[in-house]
């Protein structure tokens, strides 16, 4: 704008005198610039520049005729050239350094119609002119003839949005009213789109909050792209608006039956009153059937009602997919069709024939450590696969080392190893129970411990009215023997987890106020309660481990088992954000051992998985602290930044870059977390930096950081046979081949990495990574705070809180079933998943693919889609089962 | 009547009548005859919890058509095996030792790794720790002084803990005796005891375990020390001015590889370090002359010691100042070429044997099928295991006298490499390098015993700020005729 000074000023207030002078400045100086320029003018557009000239003269001739005309015909030459926004249109250009007198005039006008015509011209002139801030567009417009917005182009809507949006913000503040404003959002909304800006038009109706709008715009054509939008920026948002541009995603999905997109909102914003809303709107069993799969992949429990499905049989077979107890048949189905079905042994993973020299000779004693490793080892690479090479061979080849694997663990080794069985068989329940049966009869107590805990595996995640888990574990709970109870009690947590069941919590909530009980035997009731009623935010529950926290001794709160209360109580409010608040209060009046490290657990855990930039830079600030003293707190704030951040990408990276500061800078206890908090960030998400980086730490001088660098790595290589990272543990096996605690933790890692064989995730995120499970988050999460004292819990006695991990242990598969729900063969193009969100047309959702037949592998950031058109998916979200119908339209090539 | 389905395994049983009337009991004792499983083995589960035996139908509440499912097995119960696993961490630390493969770790006292490392290393000599354990207790010689016997004794005491502990071994009572025999080495600097050098340990200990091992008979013969360490020279003196000649022969425990520019190689270290200047009086010249000596091997030791002469008197810095140039070292040494004509002479007939035999393993194998080799091979493996054997043994019986069957062939093979990291002898680190008998080669690195792989030993040569050889010792190849 160098050559006019600024036209703004004119007329913009009352000193008319001061502006007369400086009026003559503009409309003289750029005619000189403009004598000099006119040269390069071609002819036509100086035809236009004299044309535009002499209009500006004639609207201000005092006849209204000759005005009129004149306006009509600026406005003509505007419209007609506002199309292309490339360049600033030759009109507006020339216009430019009339817009001071046109301004002017304007304001001295009487009210008319001709008024109006010249202000709607001042505002198109406006986009290019008026000063930031002063929102003149806006202005004129609304004082214009209000006619057809979109007739000046997009680049003027686009423009008038931004100023809406700015002067609602001072109307609100000012609470003056916006009624004006709103008549004006409409059009605006509306030409938005119809014209593919859905983006445009979502984010100008979150500025003027009436989301609302937008269910009346949203047609067949844009409704995707825009609830693509709304769901995408929920998670950018501050609470409430989040829910309130979700529940409008899902409305709209509702409205044009879109029926799976709006179950994964239903789930996300855990709403039951939705979930049964859908199933009622839609009246096809099959679109039924398919909700069921995306139901039981999330880990709820949701009863069928009659108003869902009227049809009792319909109504059993719908419940039967949502106890998940297809699982396991699909499972197999996957591994018979990558033919990994033959059962692996430890060694095996271990390869440690590829090792030189070192330790390549076994011991000639058993180690009971490494054959506990063993033990584990063998129960997460064959999870699920219903055999293996150690625990499910039939006794009566007990001739060899074979058979008696379970007694080839001591004491409280033999519960791990016995547990195993329902590892092996999981998801499997009446192989499962039949396997297992054995033990029951055992007088050895930690084997019967493991049995009971070995049902508890087996059930994960499947329901059945028969409640076999509950049936059996029920009477081991007041068992005399702790081991005993512990397997009891945490069986029930993993089978019954997120169940809310009444009948668990009336037998589990009186041993938490039990002053005989033994410690641990409260920590895992504590801890199985809110498996149970997580994310329920469940007032006696939490009464109960409140309770149960106070009663504690100052000597018991030392343990390395009591963080299993605060984190009993905080898996209750899992992602339940401010519900939190009131138990959060209660929790100032703890022990001031447990005070803190209760309130970083409550904190953690309601803002899991929420992204709540506020919460992770409260976390940060605590891991900040340089502490004196033994204060554990920070552990858990370290573990807090992962869990809250986890959720959203570019908060993942940032939390990544964030813990890389806290592990220059702070002190040793942090340290020891820092691992783990990135184990859980890139949980079955192998990223090469982290990889490095816990690569880096697992050789460091503290073993309790190399420890959880270790475990870290078997977590973020979870189930993807990640070649890096085995030939890392590898390395490290050999590296530590001498310290027995350190090697233990390799060969988790290492059975970790190989989980059921390449087959399985941990991830809790699902569905596109936009939904969270809450039982596979607390899993996760559970055994995190376990490895915040190694060398006491999982180095202890208590090594199976490693079973916890079952609860977020699923395929990473796509399996096509036909009508009948029978596996079908399909090809599918998988490639790595490309963000379409805000873009325009129909950009392609995967890059970099290769067409594989179904059941295929999805590994982290990979999606699927069909490759054929013969049939059709009835979720638009190829993960996990998925029914196809065939295509009616489908015509064979040949 | 109720009729109910039961599931048992992945059976469905339908159409089963359940009298309520009747205890459950009766209803478990149909299932028996269904599925073979005794009634107190199962397990049926009802809502809530199990079917108990004297329930009561009516509080169950079983509805007509319900599903039931039954668990339990008819298979034998799983029992512990009679004779109860023994696990490693069971056993005592002793026996726990022996299933690592090698011995434990030193504690450094302060700056004591100069002496852990030389220990180390020696106690990789299976015939002096024989040789120690046959010295009495009380048997002390009157030629012996009492702290040289004090300081064989704390040696063989520490020989001993070392191979019978796993952790690592605090040798306190060994220091104490060193630095009372060796008052040098008590030095003090800032109120520490400083870093020695581990040649002048490895010397002294070496001389007064010699002194106090010679047997009471006293002939030069049973000087086990001498006969398992030392290396005899015969040096020609010779006067180029004069043209006086004279020979002298001497007895070392250690060959010195000097360090020159020239020298890149182990080999060329050696020859210049048997080749030397002095001046002395020349009797025909009745002033002081330039000599050249020059020296060669007589006899061969079962061990032998070469040390780096890495180390020099630096007058400007008042220290000793090392030099870091590469040299190196090969795992198999050939010192032929450095013996006299006489000693070459005997060598001759066990060097061709030596040679047939490795020939004799290489040449057959691209002859014959793989299979055949193989056999062949184990079989050479075997007989030169024996022979390693045996060397040993009579090498235990300390007499020298049998080497009728066992030849030395003038090939050595590295057993142990002491290394020096940093820049004088007076500070820096001494790291031990042994190899076991199992062939595995272990770094002793004070407390810290680790494995190492036999490329890495040989990259101990020197030429950077790594640990460099300073001493390493090689075990004679012997051939039996």
């Amino acid at each position: 704008m160098a050559p006019v000074p600024d036209p703004n000023n004119v007329g913009g207030g009352g000193g008319a005198k001061r502006d007369e002078a400086t009026m003559k400045v503009p409309s003289k100086d750029p005619k000189k610039k403009d004598d000099k320029k006119e040269d390069d003018l071609s002819e036509e557009d100086l035809e236009l520049k004299q044309n535009l000239e002499l209009y500006v003269e004639r609207v201000q001739d005092p006849n209204p005729e000759l005005q009129k005309a004149a306006l009509e015909s600026m406005r003509q030459e505007i419209r007609a050239s506002t199309s292309s926004m490339t360049s600033v249109p030759k009109p507006l250009k020339f216009l430019r350094p009339h817009y001071g007198t046109l301004k002017e005039f304007h304001q001295n006008m009487a009210e008319s119609d001709l008024k109006k015509l010249l202000a709607d011209i001042l505002s198109v002139l406006a986009l290019t002119m008026s000063a930031e801030g002063k929102r003149e567009s806006l202005g004129y417009r609304l004082t214009g003839s209000g006619g057809d917005i979109g007739s000046w182009g997009h680049e003027y809507v686009r423009n008038l949005a931004g100023e809406i949006a700015e002067e609602y913000t001072m109307r609100q503040s000012e609470e003056a009213s916006v009624e004006d404003l709103m008549d004006l959002v409409k059009q605006i909304v509306a030409f938005h789109m119809k014209h593919n800006a859905e983006t445009e038009a979502v984010d100008l109706l979150m500025d003027v909050e009436d989301l609302d709008l937008l269910l009346a715009h949203v047609d067949r054509t844009n409704f995707r792209r825009t609830c693509n939008y709304l769901t995408s920026s929920a998670k950018f948002l501050a609470g409430p608006d989040d829910m309130l541009v979700l529940d409008i995603a899902y409305m709209i999905y509702i409205k044009f039956e879109e029926y799976p997109n709006a179950l994964q909102i239903a789930l996300f914003l855990d709403n039951m009153q939705y979930v049964k809303q859908i199933f009622t709107s839609c009246t096809d069993l099959l679109r039924k059937k398919q909700f069921c799969y995306m139901i039981s992949r999330h880990g709820i429990t949701v009863e069928i009602d009659p108003e869902m499905v009227a049809d009792k049989d319909d109504r059993d077979m719908l419940q039967d997919i949502v106890n998940n107890t297809k699982l396991s048949e699909g499972y197999l189905t996957l591994a018979r069709d990558i033919e990994v079905m033959e059962a692996k042994t430890p060694e095996d993973i271990y390869k440690a024939h590829l090792l030189d020299g070192r330790a390549s000779s076994g011991p000639s004693v058993d180690s009971a450590r490494q054959n506990l490793a063993a033990t584990f080892v063998n129960a997460f690479v064959n999870a699920g696969f219903g055999q293996d090479k150690l625990m499910t061979v039939p006794s009566d080849a007990a001739s060899g080392i074979a058979g008696n694997w379970l007694f080839k663990n001591k004491e409280h080794g033999k519960t791990s190893a016995a547990a195993s069985l329902g590892m092996i068989l999981l998801w499997d329940v009446d192989a499962g129970l039949t396997q297992l049966d054995k033990y029951f009869h055992s007088s050895d107590n930690p084997v019967l411990a493991g049995a009971l805990l070995g049902v508890g595996i087996n059930n994960c995640g499947i329901k059945s009215d028969c409640d076999p888990a509950l049936a059996l574990l029920g009477e081991y709970i007041d068992n005399e023997d702790s081991s005993v109870r512990i397997g009891a009690i945490m069986g029930l947590g993993i089978a019954y987890a997120g169940s809310q069941n009444d009948q668990i919590r009336s037998s589990l909530s009186p041993i938490l106020n039990d002053a005989k009980a033994p410690l641990d035997v409260i920590a895992f009731a504590a801890l199985s309660l809110g498996m149970i009623y997580v994310g329920s935010c469940n007032e006696e529950v939490a009464q109960s481990i409140i309770f149960a926290l106070m009663d504690r001794s100052e000597a018991q709160l030392g343990d390395a088992l009591t963080r299993f209360l605060p984190l009993g109580l905080g898996l209750l409010y899992l992602g339940k954000q401010e519900s939190v608040e009131a138990t959060a209060e209660v929790s100032k009046t703890f022990n001031e051992k447990i005070r803190k490290y209760c309130d970083m657990t409550l904190l953690s855990c309601a803002y899991a998985g929420t992204g709540n930039v506020l919460k992770v830079q409260d976390l940060l600030a605590q891991c900040g602290e340089h502490l004196e003293k033994g204060d554990i707190h920070q552990g858990p704030a370290v573990l807090g930044l992962a869990m809250v951040a986890m959720s959203e990408e570019l908060g993942l990276d940032m939390a990544i870059r964030s813990l890389e500061r806290v592990l220059q800078y702070g002190e040793q206890n942090i340290r020891r977390a820092v691992p783990l908090a990135l184990g859980l960030l890139c949980i079955s998400n192998p990223k090469v930096n982290v990889m490095d980086t816990l690569s880096r730490l697992s050789h460091d001088t503290d073993s309790e950081v190399a420890m959880s660098a270790i475990i870290s790595l078997g977590l973020i290589g979870a189930g993807t046979n990640n070649a890096r990272i085995a030939g890392m543990l590898r390395n490290l096996s050999s590296y530590y081949y001498k310290d027995a605690s350190l090697l233990f933790c390799v060969r988790i890692a290492q059975g970790f990495v190989h989980m059921g064989k390449g087959l399985l995730t941990l991830s809790p995120f699902h569905s596109e990574r936009l939904l969270l499970s809450p039982t596979a988050l607390a899993g996760i999460v559970t055994l995190l705070h376990a490895c915040l004292d190694m060398k006491s819990i999982i180095l202890g006695k208590y090594h199976y809180v490693l079973y916890f991990l079952v609860l977020a242990m699923q395929p990473r598969m796509m399996l096509t079933v036909d009508e009948n729900l029978k596996p079908i063969s399909v090809p599918v193009r998988v490639g790595q998943a490309v963000d379409v969100v805000g873009q325009a047309g129909r950009p392609k959702t995967i890059t970099g693919f290769q067409t594989h037949s179904t059941p295929v592998l999805l590994a982290a950031g990979e999606r699927a889609e069909l490759a054929t058109d013969k049939y059709i998916p009835l979720s638009p979200i190829l993960e996990g089962f998925i029914i196809l119908k065939e295509n009616p339209d489908y015509r064979d090539e040949e | 009547m109720l009729t109910v389905s039961v599931k048992w395994q992945k059976k469905v049983f339908e159409g089963i009548e359940i009298d309520p009337t009747l205890p459950p009991y009766v209803f478990k004792a149909q299932l028996y005859d269904l599925t073979g499983v005794p009634p107190e083995r199962q397990k049926i589960m009802v809502k809530g919890g199990l079917l108990k035996d004297d329930a009561d139908w009516s509080a169950i509440g079983v509805k007509d058509g319900q599903k039931l499912m039954m668990m339990g097995t008819a298979d034998e119960i799983v029992k512990a095996p009679e004779k109860a696993i023994v696990f490693a961490e069971d056993l005592p630390e002793e026996e726990q030792a022996t299933h690592l493969g090698y011995s434990a770790g030193l504690v450094n006292l302060g700056n004591t790794c100069y002496m852990n490392s030389t220990v180390q290393c020696l106690k990789s000599v299976p015939e002096l720790k024989s040789a120690l354990s046959n010295y009495a207790l009380t048997g002390r010689s009157n030629d012996v002084d009492q702290t040289s016997h004090m300081l064989t004794v704390a040696t063989r005491e520490l020989f001993g803990d070392l191979d019978r502990s796993v952790n690592a071994v605090s040798p306190t009572q060994f220091w104490m005796t060193l630095r009372k025999k060796f008052p040098q080495f008590s030095q003090l600097q800032n109120g520490m005891h400083m870093q020695q050098d581990a040649e002048e340990c490895w010397t002294q200990l070496l001389y007064t375990l010699s002194q106090s091992l010679k047997a009471p008979a006293s002939s030069e013969d049973s000087d086990a020390v001498k006969a398992l360490f030392g290396v005899n020279l015969r040096s020609r003196v010779h006067c180029q001015e004069s043209g006086e000649e004279s020979s002298e022969t001497e007895s070392v425990y250690s060959l010195k590889c000097h360090i020159s520019h020239e020298v890149n190689h182990l080999h060329e270290g050696l020859k210049h370090g048997l080749k030397g200047e002095l001046e002395k009086t020349s009797p025909a010249l009745g002033r002081t002359a330039l000599y050249l000596k020059e020296s060669l091997i007589d006899s061969l030791p079962s061990y032998l010691t070469v040390q780096f002469v890495r180390f020099f008197w630096k007058r400007e810095t008042n220290q000793k100042a090392k030099i870091l140039r590469k040299v190196d070292y090969p795992l198999e040494l050939d010192i032929f070429d450095l013996c006299s004509e006489d000693l070459r002479k005997k060598l001759e007939a066990p060097r061709q044997k030596l040679r047939d035999e490795e020939g004799k393993k290489l040449g057959l194998q691209p002859k014959s099928s793989s299979k055949d080799s193989d056999v062949k091979m184990t079989d050479a493996e075997a007989s030169s295991n024996e022979s390693g054997e045996s060397s040993t043994v009579t090498q235990q019986e300390g007499a020298s006298s049998e080497k009728g069957t066992l030849h030395m062939t003038g090939i050595y093979d590295l057993v142990s490499v002491l290394t020096h990291k940093g820049r004088s002898a007076d500070s820096g680190h001494y790291v031990a390098w042994v190899k076991q008998e199992s062939g595995k080669w272990i770094q002793y690195d004070d407390s810290h015993p680790s494995l190492q792989r036999e490329e890495d030993i040989t990259k101990l040569s020197g030429g950077g700020d790594w640990h460099m050889a300073y001493i390493i010792m090689y075990k004679a190849r012997l051939v039996s005729m």
